[in-house]
């Protein structure tokens, strides 16, 4: 006799998720009757979020999938958590799965802390009296005992948060699902946090964790999934599943969902990094070369173009910028496809995780002719380590020595 | 805590199967207590920063009846038969406000509670319903003052009364359904919930509150009475001050549509739920 088969928690058979999007055509808001319900028959077009996805996951496991924004990371989140339905295939769920969400928006502000813990204890599928047993160690975790019958109106912003994520903490769950959950809160909730995912780890629950934060995926993830425009591209051990991910280009995704790109002039095809020979899988570490290839392709000539890079770190703030604004020297595109490649001579990102942000824009315009937000996940390791919030490139000479002149 | 065995949950695409359905309506009883604390606390916000807190279930009936007792029986002479016209209409007035702020109240459940939606799963129909619930529980407390009212205008109370009971699970069933149906549509065309106001003065009109019903012209009545509140608003009245059994065929009317229209109304609701994420 074999081992008994590892007992499946999580199973994907063929799912698949299309999104209908009515291509509505600019217009300035101003639509006649007419013209609305002549809209409902628009042609649809079809967006496949996930596209015939198969995956298995064993009880104890934990799996990370990685991918770059529109990979459809988030909407098998949201087919596992059971917020939306797949349109073919199936999937099944062997026991209580809860997803570790920061629930604080469920919150009402004119009840207390303590009518909001059982109110949004129920929403996540608690029980009353589950609840109750657990009132105290969901308080003692968020660290809001004290204001546990003030209205959570009174509450901070981090109380808030602390105590969205406390509730949600405290589920006990077969099956867990992680969504990029370690970017709130500071430092000791963050680490308490942490904690916890460690518990249920040890205590063999099955978990799922969808992220960017690649260092976090690798330190606890046991197998991983990449996808790719709602595919999976790649599944193995983390290492050599982030290894392609930082290899592949990042597709730019026009989220059609989203009829925000009005002006298709120009439009960014895909980014890509490499080192300054344009050998691709360059290291990121800090104080390094390192270049970003943007292919873009260009319908109508163009005299004067701007090519931007934003980076922003986890909390969402710029921390630096590219631009081609500074040179001064215009760019005019003729229409085709195009590459352009920022060339960086000693990175100053310091080590963490970051995203980079593209945009082609005129020069003066407001608007960007296309602008993609969050395409690229770039994490920095240790390079030339230093004190402070970024590396400054700097040189150094040895002036003058005094001469160790003898007697 | 211990759970016995694990649940096995299957995820497929919407489908209007009676198994669908079954599984909708097991679900929504593992949720049951999510479906109590968020009724008990709709109940509790709407009275905690209100200056007259519980007083507000009553006052809209009553100054409703009052205007309209102004308005219908001192002016227009509106005949209320052997009651005086602001029991008359005050009988009426508590199913009517019932279902219009029900009714109201939940058509928003989805659109409102969208930060919800889409970032965790529990049955949807859970916040109509509990609209629905506190609409209820204010039924109650205005029902006291029409106890009050009767006392004092010496209107008899009967045994006929215990009809109320199946009257009011009538009711329920029918603002239920239609609830349900509006939630789900407010999510695409917020229309309905535009078009509210004027559809709930149309249907007032429509319904015997602030005239008797054999009032209404005997042309007009077979289509008059396809409307449900007719027979629930009528029956509710007649059992409750003036004494006499419900009206029988039009109460009949009312439960078969509003039990039969429940369960349609409930596929309908299930099968936008698949998608109301996409879409909120």
């Amino acid at each position: 006799m074999s081992a008994p088969p590892k007992e499946i928690d999580l199973s994907f058979e063929h799912v698949s998720k299309r999104y209908v999007v009515r291509r509505e055509r600019p217009s300035n808001g101003t639509r006649s009757l007419l013209g609305r319900l002549r809209a409902l028959r628009l042609p649809v077009e079809d967006f496949w979020a996930v596209r015939d996805v198969s995956f298995a996951v064993e009880r104890g496991e934990v799996l990370g999938i990685i991918g770059h924004n529109g990979a459809g990371k988030s909407t098998i989140l949201k087919l596992l958590s059971s917020i939306t339905s797949p349109t073919t295939g199936r999937i099944r769920i062997n026991g209580r799965l809860s997803a570790l969400i920061e629930v604080g928006s469920g919150f009402h502000p004119e009840l207390t802390g303590r009518e909001n813990i059982f109110l949004n204890g129920a929403i996540l599928g608690m029980r009353r009296e589950e609840i109750a047993a657990k009132l105290d160690s969901i308080a003692d975790f968020a660290g809001i005992r004290p204001f546990l019958d003030v209205p959570v109106k009174r509450f901070s912003s981090g109380m808030y948060v602390r105590l969205g994520f406390a509730i949600a903490a405290h589920l006990d769950p077969d099956i867990l699902l992680l969504d990029e959950v370690l970017a709130v809160g500071d430092a000791a909730f963050q680490e308490k946090c942490l904690r916890r995912i460690g518990e249920l780890r040890e205590a063999g629950k099955t978990i799922v964790f969808i992220s960017h934060d690649l260092a976090a995926v690798e330190r606890i993830c046991s197998r991983v999934i990449l996808m790719r425009q709602g595919q999976i591209a790649l599944s193995g051990t983390p290492a050599e599943v982030i290894a392609e991910y930082q290899r592949l280009p990042a597709i730019a995704h026009h989220n059609i969902l989203e009829t925000a790109v009005a002006d298709s002039s120009a439009e960014i095809e895909s980014l890509q990094l490499c080192d300054l020979e344009g050998q691709l899988t360059p290291p990121v570490r800090t104080g390094s070369p390192l270049a970003l290839r943007i292919a873009y392709v260009v319908r109508r000539p163009l005299a004067d173009v701007v090519f931007e890079v934003l980076f922003t770190n986890a909390e969402q703030q710029v921390v630096a910028q590219w631009t081609t604004e500074v040179s001064g020297q215009a760019i005019a595109l003729q229409p085709g496809e195009g590459v352009l490649e920022f060339q960086c001579a000693e990175l100053g990102l310091i080590p963490g995780m970051y995203y980079a942000s593209v945009a082609i824009r005129e020069r003066g315009a407001p608007d960007a002719l296309d602008w993609q937000h969050g395409a690229l996940a770039l994490r920095v390791d240790p390079g030339k380590t230093v004190q402070g919030s970024f590396y400054m490139g700097h040189q150094w000479t040895l002036l003058a020595q005094a001469h160790a002149v003898g007697g | 805590m211990h759970r016995t065995a694990r649940q096995v949950k299957v995820i497929q695409p919407p489908s209007l199967s009676l198994r669908d359905l079954q599984q909708g309506m097991v679900r929504l009883r593992e949720y049951g207590d999510l479906l109590w604390t968020l009724s008990a606390h709709r109940i509790n916000v709407r009275y905690k920063q209100s200056l007259l807190g519980l007083a507000w279930a009553v006052l809209q009936p009553l100054s409703l009846m009052l205007i309209y007792t102004l308005v219908f029986s001192v002016i227009a002479r509106v005949p209320s038969g052997a009651i005086p016209y602001p029991v008359f209409a005050y009988a009426a007035l508590l199913p009517w406000t019932f279902f219009s702020t029900a009714l109201t109240n939940a058509t928003n459940g989805l659109v409102s509670h969208a930060h919800l939606v889409t970032k965790v799963y529990f049955p949807r129909e859970i916040l109509p319903l509990s609209y629905v619930i506190a609409a209820l529980f204010d039924l109650l407390v205005a029902s006291t003052v029409m106890a009050g009212l009767m006392v004092y205008y010496h209107v008899a109370i009967t045994t006929q009364v215990f009809w109320l009971v199946p009257i009011v699970v009538v009711l329920a069933a029918f603002v239920t359904a239609i609830s349900l149906v509006f939630s789900a549509t407010q999510v695409r065309f917020r229309d309905i919930g535009m078009a509210m106001p004027l559809l709930m003065q149309l249907w007032m009109y429509a319904s015997p509150v602030v005239y008797p019903l054999d009032k209404v012209p005997a042309r007009f009545r077979t289509f008059y009475e396809l409307n449900p509140m007719v027979g629930i608003i009528e029956s509710f009245r007649r059992v409750s001050v003036l004494g006499t059994a419900p009206d029988m065929r039009l109460l009949g009317v009312a439960a078969v549509v509003s039990i039969g229209l429940l369960p349609l109304a409930y596929a309908y609701f299930k099968r936008v739920e698949a998608t109301v994420a996409d879409v909120i």
